[in-house]
């Protein structure tokens, strides 16, 4: 429901507008809402118009209302606070949104969101964001020295000395007219530079950003009180900007406010010399209260505006990106009255100038230089490159840089992306110790119309990009990188795999705590430098790891994460009766910079692949050995008995599948998928190109290879275990057999035949400890009814229920998505073979429902 | 440490073939023919080691041992330019130097007199590699040397190396010409025994076949043995090529055969390859994708075989692997499969699963071909069986009529009785029963059905297997 009120959230003005009228139609205090909305709405807070959006929508929604009140009231007996009638709360509802706090109704939000458990997230995060910046805004600035705020008297503003009445002060209605009007263009003059004259009197202020309001001697001459009144707003508006000037160029407003105060105040520059020009013209006798009115109307438009500003700054407590925001559209609202338009576009130029140097030094230099955090980049530095290699996610990409949206200009909020990146970019390389030197670095400059630094910033974007990618890609060699981790990981170079699991299959055997590690580093060793692999450079970078969980159970973790089961699986002791098979896997070794697209996360997926490919491979050659042990049989006279045939029949059907299997995931999941990668990777044209394509790569190979179905994956593992289990009986059998045979007839082994099978009998005992106990229980089982022909046959159901449960499964998967795991189904099927069985069952599964639909559901 | 295969060239037939595969794999691997690694050779990611090994002067030795009772193809080969190439120890020639006389039973004994020297190099060869993987076997089953010496041989090699696996090339001869050698057909037999009992995987160059492909697809009138032989070079360069050039799968021996041959029995593998082009030859074949290939690849006149047409009605494919070289999209893989299967254009065995399985191999990036994709077909097919039946009849014939027989009642083995025939012949009939049984959907039950007719004595074999485990 919330999701569907969600989507209309490209908030058009138009419809935020709705909203605010909606809210301010059901609510009891229209007024009240509207002017927080103003307020909201001048301290530039992003995402004001969705809330407003989802406030307007909850006012509809009276389901939500409901929830909404209960959850208020529980929390208003919690805060002790009596709430008001409930009949009341439908109109009061939005209230709490404008009445109470922007965090409070934040509270409201984010706990809506959970307990309806619909993803706003990007909102609330937002949000969430927006509330950590205030907090983290550390005060790291240096302090301002007391003595400025200890003399009064150092303001151009008035001071408000109270004892300083002037007591002798003639009533003005009793002197002529003529008089009066000097009198009082004198205290004007003196008013217009911030001092109180003898017949304008100042109150004392409401609070610092409040307009000074201006008492003018009652007895004054009508007309003249008239003129003057219209010409103290001048002064109240030259109070305002001078104290806004003198506040904002305090260090804790940073330095955008600093440029503008500055440019403020040379403005205020001209003023004073207006006044002085004014006065010059006042000496003379030649200023009359009418000339007065007709000489400042220019400066008090300027000043009405500059005023406007510094309130609107003030108000919204406005810093870095944000000024720059209001001060852009205070221009471009000025549109038509050249003017003004040209004022604003001087303050914002200059408020500009050391936003855009920290812009600079960005985007050509990839380093941050932002003291008081105005910039809308800000770095997190608990983020560490170094994490990289031991963190499961993309925390230091993502996280280390981020885009503080509060702080985005509104006329770069659409570069906002590429600025960011372009100085991750360039950071990555600096991190590599290189310098960087962008050739088009050029000064940026605002303007309001010529967009030009939007070409800037993008050839920034373009050198930079272009920069690390070719520090990558050439100097980093990423591609062979790839390439290399390919050789391993998805066993592209077979004989390096063959080698390496002829030579540690027996260390493998063993469980987890009787593999020595080393032992096994040096046997990966030996694999990488006597076979192919040896060519590979960064063959070196190989690592040998044992998990302490097989794939399976890494997968359901990862799949259980956020989950109702994940409890279930998070209390896992290490099962050391795991085999190393089980447990094995490579490592790589990734560094800086190449981390950043070879993370661990990248890693973990290829380690999930490699052990699905490796396990299957392993089972591969389990049957080969069955059938290499098996292949003296056809010397005997045949014909014999029956489990000759169903045995062999039972192998071969094993080894189809395992070997299709492992030709579907090889030639029709990874090649064609690294084929796209490779011709991908030839047309980006930045890092992040690059990221989003390889980890495309590994999301469909272990999409395409089943590791995403916990089911799927389970079938196959039993499957593959069935696969197992057969070949060590089948392997046990015939060395038993050995044994026996050999014993009658010693005298016909031959020298070399006796070797071999003496090693083997000794390393008999050893094999049998080393399957695990499982397979061990099932084998002496199986073994010990002493009937083959049940122990085949049972096996070959076993295999048969579980294969058709697979293809089943699979065609079940296949048919309401794309996929390509239809094509293991063919082969798998290739002739036809399983398609009665698979009949068969489906025929079964549609008499079960069919029985269940016309029994009444008694158990439910 | 790689998995070592050790090639084992016998009489005149055997080192023919043995000379050109040796150097099809020299020019593959960039190897000259005094056996140094040529300069633009020395970068490559192949494994040569599987097949030669290092001298101590750096020369690549082909892992190699001829064999033969008479000089004349072993001085050939020692007079041409790879004479430096071999080892000289590997080479050995009887030293009466009178040939088998295209005689079994004289080649076979022959062999059991010059065992102790035969072996003695075997084992050293063995000795020599890390983790041998086995042996491939070059012969004609027709002749003396190949036939009767390679019978005795092949019977040893699975006494002394049980757990290694045994390949052979095995030529069979042509039926459609009147052969010189009358007594071929008891060679024949006598061989197909051996090959049936003690080879792991026989892989059939039928010369019928090989004959037929040369006039009617590459057009050569008169086939020269080069070019047959070239022929033969290609299926065994190619069969081998995973090995040689590792790739995802297929990269030891066993993994090849294994998923071919599903009984043990059943290990007589047909080939076929496409494009075939000579050296003179420009391509006639004008498309090639990976479709074309593989559909190319399942007609019989492609096929290295010859078997009649008309009985195949119910013969059937038990296992296909096709080796593709070239640049492959292996997307296009699938969808070849697709149409095969849509088409039903191979027959499979209605008794267990079966597929075509496509090995994708690297080529040699230095032979430069005229075709953009290539590839070997190693098939299991029950048609084979005509070829034995063909020989039994001819052995029957022959048999009838008594004829030729006093050659082989000169050896031991004849003296006394010629119960060696019939044993042979009721082994190869069995075979042939085998292969027919495999085209009915009863196989797996079909051998325990000929035990109750026959109640034969299976001793041996439940001596064998029927030992109980605790």
């Amino acid at each position: 429901m919330l999701q569907k009120n969600m989507t209309p959230y490209i908030t058009t003005q138009v419809s935020a507008h709705n909203a605010k009228r909606k809210i301010a139609e059901s609510t009891s205090t229209p007024t009240e809402f509207l002017n927080k909305y103003e307020e909201l709405k001048s301290k530039n807070v992003r995402d004001l118009d969705p809330l407003v959006y989802l406030l307007s929508k909850l006012c509809d929604d009276d389901e939500t209302k409901l929830y909404l009140r209960r959850n208020a009231e529980e929390r208003a007996v919690a805060a002790g606070v009596s709430l008001t009638s409930p009949s009341t709360l439908v109109a009061q509802l939005p209230a709490p949104g404008s009445k109470i706090t922007k965090d409070e109704l934040e509270d409201i939000k984010a706990r809506l969101m959970k307990e309806t458990n619909r993803g706003t997230v990007g909102q609330s995060d937002a949000s969430r964001r927006i509330l950590m910046e205030r907090q983290q805004r550390n005060v790291n600035f240096p302090v301002q020295p007391d003595w400025i705020f200890h003399r009064t008297y150092l303001t151009a503003d008035f001071v408000n000395v109270p004892e300083s009445h002037p007591t002798n002060v003639v009533q003005l209605g009793s002197l002529p007219v003529q008089v009066q009007e000097i009198a009082i263009i004198e205290d004007l003059l003196c008013c217009m530079e911030g001092i109180e004259g003898k017949y304008i009197r100042t109150q004392p202020l409401v609070d610092s950003y409040a307009p000074r309001h201006f008492q003018v001697d009652q007895t004054l001459e009508v007309t003249l009180k008239e003129l003057v009144k219209r010409i103290l707003p001048l002064c109240s508006n030259y109070s305002i900007v001078v104290r806004f000037i003198e506040e904002k160029s305090a260090f804790e407003y940073g330095l955008v406010n600093q440029a503008l105060s500055s440019a403020m105040r040379t403005l205020i520059k001209d003023y004073l010399v207006l006044v002085a020009q004014l006065e010059h013209q006042f000496r003379q006798g030649q200023l009359s209260l009418q000339k007065f009115w007709f000489y400042i109307q220019p400066t008090a438009r300027t000043m009405e505006i500059l005023t406007s500003v510094a309130n609107s700054i003030n108000r919204g407590a406005c810093i870095g990106g944000a000024v720059l925001s209001l001060l852009h559209e205070k221009t471009s609202s000025f549109i038509g009255d050249a003017e003004g338009q040209e004022l604003c576009l001087y303050l914002t130029q200059a408020a500009c100038v050391p936003y855009f140097e920290i812009l600079e030094k960005w985007i050509y230099k990839g380093l941050i230089q932002d003291p008081y955090s105005e910039f809308l980049i800000e770095e997190n530095e608990s983020f560490q490159k170094e994490k990289l290699q031991e963190d499961y996610n993309d925390a230091y990409w993502e996280l280390h840089y981020t885009i503080c949206r509060e702080q985005i200009p509104i006329f770069l909020e659409r570069m906002a992306d590429k600025i960011l990146n372009t100085g991750k970019y360039l950071n990555v390389v600096r991190e590599c110790g290189c310098d960087v030197k962008c050739p088009c670095a050029e000064e940026i400059v605002y303007s309001i119309k010529e967009r030009q630094y939007y070409d800037q910033i993008e050839k920034a974007y373009n050198f930079a990009s272009r920069l690390l990618l070719d520090l990558l890609m050439e100097e980093k060699e990423l591609r062979a990188r790839f390439r290399s981790i390919k050789h391993y990981f998805l066993l592209d170079q077979g004989d390096f795999v063959v080698q390496f699991m002829d030579m540690a299959e027996d260390e493998l055997r063993k469980t987890m705590d009787h593999i020595t590690p080393t032992r096994l580093e040096t046997l990966l060793e030996l694999a990488l430098r006597t076979s192919t692999a040896n060519v590979d450079p960064f063959k070196d970078d190989l690592r040998v790891e044992l998990l302490s969980y097989d794939l399976v159970t890494q997968l359901f973790k990862i799949l259980s994460i956020e989950t109702k089961q994940e409890k279930e699986f998070r209390v896992d002791p290490t099962d050391l009766h795991l085999s190393g098979l089980e447990a094995f896997s490579f490592d790589y070794t990734v560094k800086w910079p190449l981390s950043l697209v070879l993370n661990r996360k990248a890693l973990t997926r290829y380690q999930m692949l490699f052990r699905h490919l490796f396990y299957s491979k392993h089972v591969e050659r389990q049957l080969c050995n069955v059938w290499l042990s098996n292949k003296s049989a056809k010397r005997y006279t045949l014909h014999s008995c029956r489990w000759y045939a169903s045995a062999f029949a039972l192998r071969q059907r094993m080894l189809n599948f395992v070997q299709n299997f492992l030709y579907y995931m090889m030639f029709e999941v990874i090649e064609p998928n690294w084929h796209l990668l490779e011709a991908n990777l030839d047309s980006v044209n930045n890092i992040d190109d690059v990221l989003a394509y390889h980890t495309d790569f590994l999301n469909v190979c272990l999409n395409d290879c089943m590791l995403t179905n916990p089911e799927l994956l389970k079938t196959v593992h039993k499957l593959l275990m069935v696969c197992v289990t057969f070949s060590n009986f089948m392997q046990r059998l015939v060395k038993t057999t050995e044994v026996e045979k050999e014993v009658p007839r010693p005298t016909q082994t031959s020298t070399l035949q006796a070797a071999p099978t003496a090693r083997d009998r000794k390393a008999d005992p050893g094999k049998k400890k080393a399957t695990s106990k499982v397979v061990l229980e099932h084998v002496d089982q199986m073994a010990g009814s002493e009937n083959f022909e049940r122990t085949i046959a049972k096996f070959e159901s076993n295999f048969s229920h579980l294969l058709v449960d697979l293809l089943d499964s699979i065609m079940d998967s296949v048919s309401n998505c794309e996929n390509k795991r239809m094509t293991i189904l063919h082969r798998l099927d290739f002739n036809g073979f399983y398609t009665e069985m698979l009949e068969t069952a489906s025929a079964e599964r549609s008499m079960m429902e069919a029985s269940a639909l016309q029994q009444p559901p008694a158990l439910h | 440490m790689p998995r070592e295969i050790i090639t084992l060239q016998l009489g005149q037939c055997g080192n023919q073939i043995g000379m050109e595969f040796w150097k099809q794999l020299c020019a593959e691997h960039g190897i000259n023919p005094e056996g140094i690694l040529e300069d633009f050779a020395t970068e490559g990611t192949d494994r040569k080691d599987v097949f030669f090994y290092q001298a101590d002067d750096e020369h690549y030795i082909p892992r190699a041992v001829l064999l033969d009772l008479e000089p004349r193809v072993i001085n050939t080969i020692m007079n041409s330019p790879y004479r430096n190439l071999y080892n000289p120890e590997n080479v050995y020639l009887s030293k009466d130097g009178g040939g088998a006389g295209n005689n079994w039973a004289s080649g076979y004994h022959q062999g059991e007199r010059l065992y102790e020297e035969v072996f003695d190099i075997i084992d050293r060869e063995a000795d020599g590699s890390d983790s041998l993987e086995g042996f491939v076997l070059c012969h004609s089953i027709a002749g003396g040397t190949g036939s009767g010496m390679g019978s005795y041989i092949l019977e040893k090699l699975n006494d002394r190396f049980p757990k290694k696996l045994i390949q052979t090339y095995s030529v069979f001869p042509n039926q459609e010409e009147i052969s010189d050698v009358v007594v071929q057909p008891y060679n024949s037999i006598l061989t197909l025994k051996r090959l049936t009992q003690n080879a792991d995987c026989v892989v059939v160059l039928d010369n019928t076949a090989l004959h037929r492909i040369a006039a009617e697809r590459l057009h050569i009138e008169t086939p020269t043995f080069t070019q047959i032989n070239q022929l033969v070079s290609t299926v065994m360069s190619v069969g081998t090529t995973t090995l040689r050039y590792p790739g995802y799968m297929n990269n030891d021996l066993i993994g090849l055969i294994a998923s071919l041959i599903p009984t043990p029995r059943l290990h007589f593998l047909m080939t076929g390859y496409t494009p075939l082009t000579t050296d003179a030859q420009v391509a006639n074949v004008r498309k090639t994708t990976v479709l074309d290939v593989m559909r190319r690849l399942l007609q019989p006149k492609n096929m290295m075989v010859s078997t009649p047409v008309h009985r195949q009605a119910n013969h059937c494919y038990i296992s296909i692997l096709n080796i593709i070289q070239g640049e492959v999209d292996p997307t296009q893989v699938h969808k070849s499969l697709q149409r095969i299967r849509e088409r039903k254009l191979a027959q499979f065995i209605p008794w267990g699963p079966a597929s075509i399985q496509v090995a994708l191999s690297r080529k040699s990036p230095y032979i430069q071909t005229a075709h953009r994709v290539s590839g070997l077909m190693l098939a299991n097919h029950t048609s084979i069986s005509t070829l034995f039946m063909r020989t039994i009849q001819q052995f029957d014939k022959l048999r009838k009529r008594e004829a030729f027989l006093e050659q082989f009642r000169k050896e031991d083995m004849f003296r006394d009785s010629l119960d060696e025939f019939e044993s042979s012949r009721e082994v190869l009939q069995q075979l042939v029963d085998e292969y027919q049984a495999a085209t009915k959907p009863n196989y797996i039950t079909w051998a325990s059905g000929i035990l109750e007719k026959k109640t034969i004595s299976c001793d041996r074999l439940t001596q064998f297997y029927s030992v109980q485990v605790r």
